[in-house]
């Protein structure tokens, strides 16, 4: 039996996009959600500086710390990311599996 | 009009080549499995943390606690190591990494800061340190929706 390239590929497509698409939602919420506190926090420091709440020192500080805040949300995206790809290959093999090993007369999939 | 058909197949073999590269029957995995163990530490951290937070917004002449930063320390030590120890755990290791530096950073604050501590100073720390235990713990979550628990997860934990 000859496997159907454009067929295969429809099911596969149409088994992955669902899952980008959401993720794609997902992950541009949770990145807007916390770069707006990110951001927050930093115009806190600026005025916090300007009024006198904090000293240079304190603000030094607290920008180093929102460095690693920022470096955190980017990982955390990265990670999202894989696992986002990761959900979308094994569902597009898996919509495809019984006809590809049926074909192949093995358990490649 | 072949192209079209081409550049379907060639997306078609890159995918099963991506498969193949991994053992037959298995599913592909990028990244590591979800571990309640190191999830819930990473909880408990948060929350004595977010303790010690409250505590010095409600008593700003609180004096510096070494312990409690001690304290922590030692349980991101203790994440770091399980984190190493689990497969592709190298993402949330770097999260460590970044979220240990903030500790140091708010460490050397608090001990510099004169009493009574300044609450905004408090305020922007808790919140820095908030997004980055959000972050591992978004991680976590997606692991855990997604994939299987790790082995290590399911064995007693020494470690807590």
């Amino acid at each position: 039996m000859s496997l159907n390239v454009a067929h295969l590929a429809e099911q596969m497509v149409a088994a992955a996009l669902p899952i980008l698409v959401q993720h794609s939602s997902d992950v541009q919420s949770f990145a807007k959600t916390e770069f707006a506190k990110i951001a927050q926090t930093l115009a806190g420091i600026e005025e916090q500086t300007a009024d006198g709440q904090i000293n240079q020192a304190q603000a030094a500080i607290l920008l180093d710390m929102q460095k690693g805040a920022s470096r955190n949300v980017l990982l955390a995206l990265k990670g999202l990311d894989m696992l986002t790809v990761e959900e979308a290959i094994n569902a597009a093999l898996g919509v495809v599996k019984t006809v590809v090993d049926t074909a192949l007369g093995f358990a490649l999939l | 009009m072949k192209r079209p058909g081409y550049a379907v197949a060639a997306g078609v073999m890159l995918i099963l080549a991506i498969a193949t590269a991994t053992l037959p029957g298995c599913a592909v995995k990028k990244i590591g499995d979800f571990d309640s163990t190191f999830d819930n530490n990473v909880s408990d951290l948060e929350q004595k943390t977010e303790l010690h937070f409250a505590q010095l917004k409600s008593n700003p002449s609180k004096p510096f606690d070494q312990d409690f930063y001690d304290d922590a320390d030692a349980r991101i030590a203790v994440l770091k190591t399980r984190a190493a120890a689990l497969p592709k755990y190298d993402i949330l290791s770097q999260q460590l990494n970044n979220l240990q530096s903030q500790f140091d950073d708010f460490e050397k604050l608090d001990k510099a800061s004169p009493r009574p501590i300044s609450g905004a100073a408090v305020g922007d720390g808790q919140s820095l340190i908030a997004v980055s235990f959000e972050s591992i713990l978004r991680l976590e979550l997606a692991l855990q929706r997604t994939g299987t628990t790790s082995a290590a997860a399911q064995a007693p934990s020494k470690t807590k």
